[in-house]
């Protein structure tokens, strides 16, 4: 057993664990915000659970094991199933998330830019998401249980004296528009602001996970 | 004669040219750096990267920085590429704290200093490269964020991905005895390299 990333529940919240060799190096914790523990996790109903069935101990809480994570670059798309998804370092850019919570098979697209592509670009919004949505259906995926969930398109110049900066707020109305046109259901957004995002996905219960880069994060 | 130059295939040579140029204007921002703050400034080896645009995030630190963000142009209006300075935090208040002689400023004061610095490193970058290569390259204002570099670069990046998937990246960083450390990166534009290229052609 290697580097397993798990997902505990219980009543009051929900985290993603991410391990190495048996121990936890990293979580997204629903309760973050109010935990005193903040980032730096040691004890706690959700933490125990994470470790012991580390320790291969049994646990009353609900642990599930993912199978690995995928991470998309600036204009790629990664789809899988029961992965962890992730993209890193949003500003301008956005994730979109395209799910089919009954088969496990997700995506995420790194969308840089609105509109589409004539020779089929995954950096394009419209572009990628109906490459994503056509291989997700081939994985198995079933086509109207599919749906959406996105983040980012923030502005982060204070300052600014370059209009093309502004590209955010574009991108974020082309991913929306794309996902009516094709009849997908956005369950969840999170789009604008100043401040440059994270954005992880977990397959097992279908949420997005926020992490702003100054440190605030929202289970959606 | 355009010679469109193809990023993802570029020579030993003519990384070689990109890297001196880079190499030239950085060592006039160091001394303008020196000069402003009266201290030693000491300039890394640059580095130039070549790849694809869905590896850039890799390529830049994890942390928070001050930023700020120069378009470059030619005579022409062309445009020829960005500057984006990158100040680490600690750096970025104790440059300022520094310029002021205090030790807290209030936000607005520090945005515009550190953009005022952006602005006097990158007025000394494009006079070098106007002096050595007769390239003239026009900055415009500033424009100002912090945030991880990864999502302060992406804005550039869209305007440079319409026309090409790959990118190249100049870094080289500025550092002072006092632990002052400013990272420098150049993305040029296609047209800016042909310029390049021509004027190393005819040495």
């Amino acid at each position: 057993m290697s580097d397993d990333i798990l997902f505990v529940s219980n009543g009051n919240g929900k985290a993603i664990f991410l391990t190495s060799r048996a121990v936890l190096v990293k979580s997204f914790c629903s309760l973050s915000k109010t935990c005193s523990f903040k980032d730096s996790c040691q004890s706690c109903e959700i933490v125990d659970a994470a470790k012991s069935y580390l320790m291969g101990k049994k646990s009353d809480l609900n642990v599930k094991s993912l199978d690995g994570e995928l991470s998309a670059g600036i204009g790629e798309y990664k789809i899988g199933k029961n992965v962890l998804l992730k993209v890193m370092g949003l500003g301008s850019c956005i994730g979109v998330i395209l799910s089919d919570v009954s088969t496990g098979i997700c995506g995420i697209a790194h969308v840089l830019l609105p509109g589409a592509s004539n020779s089929g670009e995954a950096k394009y919004a419209e572009t990628a998401i109906e490459n994503m949505f056509e291989d997700m259906i081939r994985m198995g995926a079933r086509k109207n249980r599919i749906t959406a969930k996105f983040a980012g398109g923030a502005q982060v110049f204070k300052h600014m004296s370059l209009d093309i900066l502004k590209i955010g707020d574009r991108n974020a109305i082309s991913v929306e528009e794309t996902l009516v046109k094709r009849n997908i259901p956005i369950l969840a957004k999170d789009v604008g602001g100043e401040v440059g995002r994270n954005v992880i996905f977990n397959p097992v219960d279908g949420s997005m996970i926020v992490k702003y880069t100054k440190g605030e994060v929202l289970w959606l | 004669m355009i010679l469109m130059t193809d990023l993802g295939n570029l020579s030993e040579v003519e990384l070689d040219v990109l890297k001196e140029l880079g190499n030239i204007g950085a060592g006039h921002a160091a001394t303008s750096l020196s000069k402003l703050l009266n201290k030693d400034v000491y300039l890394s080896v640059p580095e130039v990267k070549v790849g694809e645009i869905k590896n850039i995030s890799s390529e830049f630190i994890g942390e928070i920085v001050a930023g700020v963000i120069i378009a470059l142009q030619d005579l022409e209006e062309k445009k020829s590429g960005y500057l984006y300075i990158m100040f680490p935090e600690k750096s970025a208040r104790k440059i300022a704290g520094d310029l002021f002689d205090m030790e807290e400023l209030d936000e607005e004061m520090y945005a515009s200093t550190i953009m005022e610095v952006g602005n006097i490193l990158s007025s000394s970058f494009c006079d070098a490269t106007a002096d050595f290569m007769d390239i003239i390259l026009l900055p415009s204002p500033p424009s100002f964020a912090e945030d991880v570099p990864a999502a302060v670069i992406d804005s550039v990046v869209s305007q440079m991905a319409k026309n090409s998937n790959h990118i190249i990246l100049f870094e080289t960083s500025l550092s002072s005895e006092s632990d002052i450390e400013i990272y420098l990166a150049l993305l040029p534009e296609a047209c800016l390299l042909d310029d390049m290229m021509k004027i190393m052609g005819q040495l």
